[in-house]
């Protein structure tokens, strides 16, 4: 086992319009206030060293972000998770966590999909409509977007990186629905991607990320644990 | 915050602004208190947050009991345009309940350039803007911070404003609003009751007077008993002062975004454009020790990676080096570091650059002000060439590879020389930098030109501002002769310190011509992409207004002046003489160290300099 705790945690209304850059701030004082006895970098500046799984979208709730910190000493976990709590704002909160063992992959480098799970109001349309979209969807090949990246604009198939949709429902205030999509340098869906796909406005959405994962085949595993293999 | 904001937020640049819940925000039961207060920032929430009066403010009153402090900023351009269409008025940070539900709102005037937003967050806030036309179902508008000291452009739309420091005067205004709601008096008891507090100033009982060719004569009572003049208010033992043990953190960058430890306040070098320098004086350094302990609650409490020793001046604190070198010695291993705002360039030490900066030596700051050593003696500041070869030498050779200076253009007596002086040091810092550095990198220099701005309460009170085409020529006059490639020059338009000027020394005429701006659409006047000088042409020629007869007109200097019952302390005689001096090129020495200049603040206020003494640091 190594000094290095990997933790999930939550992100809640109150939190959700932060950038990546402003939750790792907020992360990094978090520790400082809680005393906890993080490894520093090396260096002019020494920083706490941590590392933090794909950058959730400005906007976005999550039940299942992911973070490393690596101590200075062997840390029990749960005696972590008791004590960063105290010190997280209000919206943040650490809901497990577990030393890692040597030479387990980086987040970044093992997490491939992500579950979401998407309320739209009324004016989207009902749950029929996303239920006829999906079934059409999945008799097609290919669909092509313009994607902007800092390097321009380029034409890219979307419709491989929607793997599922599922749990199709009315709820109090229009519909609800989950669904699993690519995430990372490779096949990642945008949130106003899946808005394309599916037919609705991802700025009326409330979207939650529920899950991270290692995708194998069709099987999910997920970055902490071995539970909620799909 | 407001729930109706929500919707909104996913549509606006940078939403993290709006929302509140950081850690150490106060959010107090409404129904628990008496007086609730806004604290409201004219400027983005971005810099805002960064203002260390407000921190202690909220701090103040959010520990009584009987009060409470809610922040509120102006929302950026496209978060009110939806505001607007949505009806949604503006609210404060931790209810999220509108302005109107607060007792006082207090505005803090920092500069001049952010007057069109107070007009503006009024009218999102949906309060009335002029003082006459509120009710006392209206919050009280307060303000204070160093543009109070010539308030006058802001008179009808301010209840009431606070001169000085408001440590001790802001108890004392809750305690009369408290009992005012309490015994359900008029806005207008209330009124005179805070008018006859000390440092507490109510325009609306005041009228100007003006002669036939609209020069201002005087400033008239029209209630018995209200004092002729209003003295500011000044916090003898610094060092009993509370400190904030929390400040609120915010998650998105804001600047200042560090724990502020405020090591001295005051400043005697007695630079004479410079107004801080007048109207905060005494000088009085806070003790060591008590710094110490406020530095490690507000760390423990905020996480917060760097802490800066904030003053006008920090480098002519008496015990600068030992004292950071034991917060070097005690932070350095948990990744927090120290950082020196406003260091002098006579005063700095390089050794101490060094230890604090052992962590990255990219840019270096300086501020010479003028060019020539002739011109840096009318202003007193008080730095030698000599003193900036040797410490620019010794920042190149300890590693630094950029240095940036700061100077102004159009000070009084200033001459061609003056401006060939500055092109001269920027090539000298350059050719010191290939001569003397040390890093790899390429030396580089950054020349910041701004335009004088002449302030209420400076020596240089009197005098004209340069019209906008002469300092416009000598910035193109600097710009040919600063065409390198290792030379950086910048140098704000000369629109936006003209008007600068216009509001710096201006009177209750120009009430007009602010909301006139103001609905043309004028607001953020401090940011270049939100600057629309034509509006403000149009709004002064709207309202019959000649805005160069306030910026450019030279002053007589027996003359009744619209900020003169407005009293920092600092007799105006002492200006004059001030004045005198400049023109002959005398410098005035620091009376921390040297003779008493005679500026009158310490017998007119009752106050003196305060120093630490020598080994006074554990």
């Amino acid at each position: 086992m190594s000094n290095v705790i990997r933790f999930q945690f939550s992100r809640g209304s109150e939190v959700r319009f932060l950038s990546h850059l402003d939750l790792v701030r907020t992360m990094e004082r978090a520790i400082r206030r809680a005393g906890l006895p993080m490894a520093y970098s090396e260096g002019f500046t020494p920083r706490p060293i941590m590392s933090y799984g794909y950058a959730l979208p400005v906007g976005i709730l999550s039940e299942a972000e992911y973070g490393d910190f690596t101590f200075a000493v062997d840390l029990d976990p749960e005696e972590f998770v008791r004590c960063y709590n105290q010190h997280l704002p209000k919206g943040l909160e650490v809901l497990w966590a577990e030393r890692l063992p040597e030479k387990t992959p980086t987040l970044m480098g093992e997490i491939n999909a992500a579950s979401w799970r998407l309320f739209l109001p009324q004016t989207s349309g009902g749950p029929e409509q996303i239920k006829a979209r999906w079934e059409w969807l999945q008799g097609v090949d290919s669909f092509v977007v313009k994607r902007d990246t800092k390097k321009g604009s380029r034409e890219i198939d979307i419709r491989p990186f929607l793997f599922d949709v599922y749990e199709i429902a009315p709820s109090s205030t229009g519909t609800v629905f989950d669904c699993l999509c690519g995430l990372g340098n490779e096949a990642n869906l945008r949130m106003e991607e899946l808005g394309d796909l599916l037919g609705f406005d991802h700025l009326e959405a409330t979207i939650t990320r529920t899950g991270q994962f290692k995708k194998v085949g069709n099987h999910y595993f997920p970055p902490l644990g071995n539970r909620g293999c799909k | 915050m407001d729930k109706r904001l929500l919707p909104l937020l996913p549509m606006v640049t940078k939403p993290g602004r709006y929302t509140n819940h950081e850690v150490n925000a106060q959010h107090k039961d409404w129904s628990e208190v008496d007086v609730k207060v806004a604290l409201a920032f004219p400027d983005i929430y971005d810099v805002g947050m960064g203002h260390l009066g407000f921190k202690i403010l909220y701090a103040l009153i959010n520990g009584r009991k009987d009060a409470l402090a809610e922040r509120v900023y102006a929302p950026w351009v496209d978060l009110q345009a939806r505001m607007e269409e949505n009806e949604i008025p503006l609210t404060a940070l931790e209810s999220g309940l509108a302005l109107t539900a607060f007792d006082l709102v207090g505005f803090t005037l920092q500069y001049e350039l952010s007057y069109s937003n107070i007009l503006k967050m009024l009218d999102l806030a949906q309060i009335p803007r002029r003082s006459s036309e509120r009710n006392a179902s209206q919050p009280l508008i307060m303000a204070g911070g160093p543009s109070a000291f010539n308030v006058e452009p802001l008179a009808d739309f301010i209840d009431f404003v606070v001169l000085g420091e408001g440590e001790e005067v802001i108890h004392e205004i809750l305690d009369v609003v408290k009992n005012g709601k309490a015994e359900g008096v008029r806005k207008e008891t209330l009124l005179e009751r805070l008018a006859l507090m000390d440092g507490v100033y109510v325009p609306d009982l005041y009228k100007p007077v003006y002669d036939d060719g609209g020069k201002f004569v005087a400033l008239e009572p029209h209630r018995p008993g209200v004092p002729m003049q209003i003295e500011k208010r000044v916090i003898r033992d610094f060092n009993s002062l509370p400190y904030p043990e929390e400040f609120v953190v915010p998650y998105v960058e804001v600047i200042h975004d560090r724990v502020m430890a405020e090591i001295m306040r005051g400043c005697t070098r007695g630079c004479r454009y410079c107004q801080a320098g007048m109207i905060y004086r005494p000088v009085r350094e806070r003790d060591p020790n008590i710094l110490k302990k406020q530095i490690s609650r507000l760390v423990e409490s905020t996480g917060y990676e760097e802490i800066s020793l904030s003053s006008l001046s920090s480098g002519d604190y008496g015990q600068i080096s030992p004292l950071v070198r034991d917060l070097i010695a005690e932070y350095q291993g948990c990744g927090v570091s120290i950082s020196l705002p406003s260091m002098r360039l006579d005063s700095f030490g390089m050794e101490l650059a060094q230890e604090i900066q052992r962590v990255r030596k990219t840019g270096l700051t300086f501020a010479p002000e003028a060019g020539t050593q002739r011109l840096r003696n009318v202003i007193n500041k008080n730095v030698s060439d000599h003193d900036l070869k040797e410490v620019v030498q010794g920042a190149f050779a300890a590693g630094w590879s950029r240095i940036k200076l700061y100077f102004m253009i159009g000070l009084p007596t200033e001459t061609e020389e003056d401006l060939e002086g500055i092109v001269d040091l920027a090539y000298k810092v350059l050719a010191w930098g290939k001569e003397f550095r040390s890093a790899r990198r390429r030396p580089e220099v950054t020349i910041s030109v701004a335009s004088f701005v002449p302030k209420a309460h400076t020596p240089f009170q009197w005098v004209a501002q340069d019209s906008m085409d002469v300092l416009r020529s000598k910035q193109s006059f600097l710009k040919e002769r600063l065409r390198h490639p290792a030379i950086h020059f910048s140098y704000p338009k000369v629109e936006e310190s003209f008007l600068e000027a216009v509001f710096a020394r201006g009177d209750r005429r120009l009430a007009a011509v602010l909301e006139r701006a103001v609905d043309l659409g004028c607001q953020f006047d401090s940011w270049t992409e939100c600057f629309r000088f034509d509006l403000w042409v149009q709004a002064f020629s709207d309202s019959g207004i000649d805005p160069h007869v306030y910026a450019e007109r030279t002053r007589d200097l027996f003359e009744p002046l619209p900020w003169g019952h407005l009293s920092a302390g600092i007799d105006f005689d002492f200006l004059r003489r001030e004045w005198k001096q400049a023109q002959g090129g005398i410098p005035t020495l620091d009376c921390r160290w040297d003779d008493c200049s005679k500026c009158g603040v310490c017998p007119n206020l009752q106050v003196a300099n305060a120093i630490v003494k020598e080994k006074s640091v554990e």
